[in-house]
């Protein structure tokens, strides 16, 4: 099957008053229609800017400064605002992290679904606006959607506001949707009924996901594939069972022993040490290094290339050269 | 609403109330002579008993305490005495002069609402490009310039060294009164009301509607699709609306105080005029008169803002009504 999103060596770049920050680092992944790609990692790794980087949303002091991002075939690396206009809502589609802002506050939300509707069918009829506005709420498990549309964003309770956002991405049936931490901002319980949420309508639409999160809880539910990003760039790659069976890069590693379950029955969580370096200048060797207890010599010198573990898995780490010492994963395998 | 009516009616009328206070106590504790307006050269050579004769009868001899119960019994009564200059009403005074201010502010007022709107939009449509950073920085650069040097300028300019504009008044003395001969004399003090504001409402609502356009809904909007023009009026102008409206509600008082400053220096026959001789030369009544309808007029404008705003943004109308449901879980 074709890739329908195939990003190569892409990179993104802030330019702000405390230099340049490389927020996307020689980026490479490709999604196929109807997969579900789990991006995960920590705050500030630059797992937003990668998916706003592709439809185009970053502000203006963010460039491209190399690589390509091909959609459907297409080459739209230069796309300009006009351009992007035309695909997105219809080829791709985002959900934002936080349902409470992404909202406006003064627009009915039935009237926010039907613009997003009208950009994919702009000749439909009033009566068929209403059905297919009700048919959307409906799907994303809005009851009474024909009152609810009447009501503002005020009137919707938070899971209930990002059900809206869904139904507002869903509505030009793309065929990428890019769900940006759509569940950090809620509570606990709603966070797993959105979760759910996803999970059938993935079922229902097939619609290709990239799901960001920094919870690989989250991640185990959903997704068919995982990239696992660090300081702007992916660091491991592979499908699900490879990560959560297999995993090679300590930085995984790191991210799956701080998951409570894996501190049962010990008085602390088990935290990765420090935090993500700034990006404005990256230190030299692998990024991770200083935060990494299995961390080699020639960590500090160079950076470690994509090893390939299998077709589907590869990771960047100097612990899968063949000179390097052999390390047993700390995680060894968590069931799915 | 009755009730929220009538309460706002009562702080109106208690706000001019303390108002007309100190008005009265500042006019008369400052240094100046009334007789002076009202009797002009003469009131030099009168003996003493003439002026206490002539003091008696403009109801000046009492304490000050004394003279504001008197005019606080009139003013209830309708009766807001003499204008000392005029020797007239002050009603009437202000009845023939009141009709001049509200075309010159009126006007000018229209023009800075529809002007400040167009290029604040023009400003942040092109955000941080050639047409923003140009029309800010004339902004800046007019707003520099103070009125009566601007309307000096002007006036050397089109009504002495071109003589295409009339310099002063508001009719051509001696000529029929028609609107053509009305409009020439508006050109110049509207262009100098409006030069002096535009630039100011205009920076606002270039700031207001940005504000809009960094917030997160109008990224979803982007994610869905829609062009920016959409997403500029649509979304972001809508919801700036109500604030401008209120900003703009406030800014009446504001600018007819601008007019008045402008109406001196081109000689104007508006009330701008009248309020800056009824306080330089101590016309009390007219004074009196004139302070209490600015004050109402801000008061009132300032309730309309409020008013307007509630009426337009749904989110403080529920609100005010205690209506907003508590968000219904899922």
């Amino acid at each position: 099957m074709s890739e329908l999103l195939e990003v190569k060596n892409l990179s993104v770049s802030f330019s702000t008053s405390s230099g340049e920050v490389q927020a996307v680092r020689n980026v490479s992944f490709s999604l196929k229609a109807g997969e579900v790609l789990a991006v995960v990692g920590e705050s500030g790794c630059g797992k937003s800017v990668l998916c706003k980087s592709i439809m185009k949303l970053l502000p203006s002091n963010a460039k491209i400064k190399q690589g390509s991002i091909t959609v459907n075939g297409a080459d739209i690396t230069a796309y300009r605002e006009r351009d992007m206009c035309r695909l997105r809502g219809k080829l791709f589609s985002m959900v934002f992290q936080d349902p409470m802002t992404a909202l406006n506050p003064t627009m009915t939300v039935g009237a926010q679904i039907a613009e997003a509707v009208r950009v994919r069918e702009p000749g439909i009829s009033k009566t068929g606006l209403r059905d297919r506005v009700m048919q959307l709420m409906d799907l994303v498990g809005i009851d009474s959607p024909g009152e609810r549309m009447e009501q503002y964003p005020y009137h919707f309770s938070g899971g209930m506001r990002q059900r809206s956002v869904m139904a507002i991405a869903l509505a030009g049936n793309p065929r990428i949707l890019f769900a940006d931490e759509p569940t950090t901002a809620l509570d606990v319980t709603i966070q797993a009924q959105i979760l759910d949420l996803f999970r059938d309508i993935q079922k229902k639409l097939g619609t290709a996901t990239v799901f960001v999160t920094h919870d690989f809880g989250v991640v185990a539910g959903v997704a068919d594939r995982v990239a696992v990003m660090y300081a702007g760039k992916i660091v491991e790659i592979g499908t699900a069972e490879e990560i959560f069976y297999d995993a090679r890069h300590p930085y995984t590693w790191g991210l799956m022993k701080s998951l409570p379950a894996f501190s049962k029955g010990q008085d602390t969580l088990y935290t990765i040490p420090g935090m993500p370096p700034t990006l404005v200048n990256p230190p030299k060797g692998d990024v991770f290094a200083c935060r990494n207890e299995y961390a080699l010599e020639i960590d500090y010198q160079e950076e470690p290339p994509m090893f390939r573990v299998t077709d589907t898995h590869y990771a960047a780490t100097w612990l899968l050269d063949e000179r390097a010492p052999k390390v047993v994963s700390p995680v060894g395998g968590i069931k799915v | 609403m009755v009730k929220t009516a009538g309460r706002k009616f009562l702080e109106l009328l208690l706000s001019i109330f303390f108002l007309s206070v100190i008005i009265f106590y500042i006019a008369r504790l400052t240094p100046g002579d009334p007789l002076i307006s009202y009797y002009g050269e003469r009131v030099e050579k009168m003996s003493p008993e003439e002026r206490e004769r002539a003091e008696e009868r403009l109801g000046l001899n009492s304490s000050v305490s004394n003279q504001y119960l008197r005019w606080l019994a009139d003013a209830f009564h309708g009766e807001f005495g003499i204008s000392y200059k005029y020797k007239m009403d002050v009603t009437e005074v202000i009845g023939e002069r009141i009709g001049n201010t509200f075309i010159l502010g009126g006007i000018g007022f229209l023009f800075i609402f529809g002007g400040s709107l167009l290029l604040g939009i023009l400003c942040a449509w092109y955000e941080d490009r050639l047409p923003d950073h140009m029309i800010c920085k004339m902004g800046t650069a007019v707003s520099c310039i103070p009125e009566f040097w601007l309307s000096l300028i002007l006036i050397l300019i089109f009504a002495v060294n071109l003589r295409w504009l009339p310099s002063s008044g508001a009719y051509t003395i001696g000529i029929k009164r028609s609107a053509a001969d009305r409009i020439l004399h508006l050109i110049l003090p509207m262009t100098v009301v409006v030069a002096g504001h535009l630039w100011y409402y205009a920076y606002m609502i270039r700031n207001l509607i940005l504000e809009e356009v960094r917030t997160d809904y109008v990224l979803l909007a982007k994610a869905k699709g829609l062009k920016k023009r959409r997403i500029m009026f649509r979304h972001c102008l809508r919801n700036t609306f109500p604030s401008y409206l209120s900003i703009m509600a406030v800014s009446v008082p504001h600018i007819l105080g601008g007019t008045y400053i402008v109406e001196t220096v081109f000689s104007y026959p508006g009330l701008g005029t009248l309020i800056y001789e009824s306080a330089r030369y101590k016309d009390y009544n007219l004074l009196m008169f004139l302070s209490l309808m600015s004050g109402a007029l801000v008061i009132l404008c300032n309730m309309a803002a409020q008013v307007l705003n509630e009426r337009i943004d749904p989110r403080i109308k529920s609100e005010n009504m205690g209506k907003a449901p508590e968000g219904i879980g899922l």
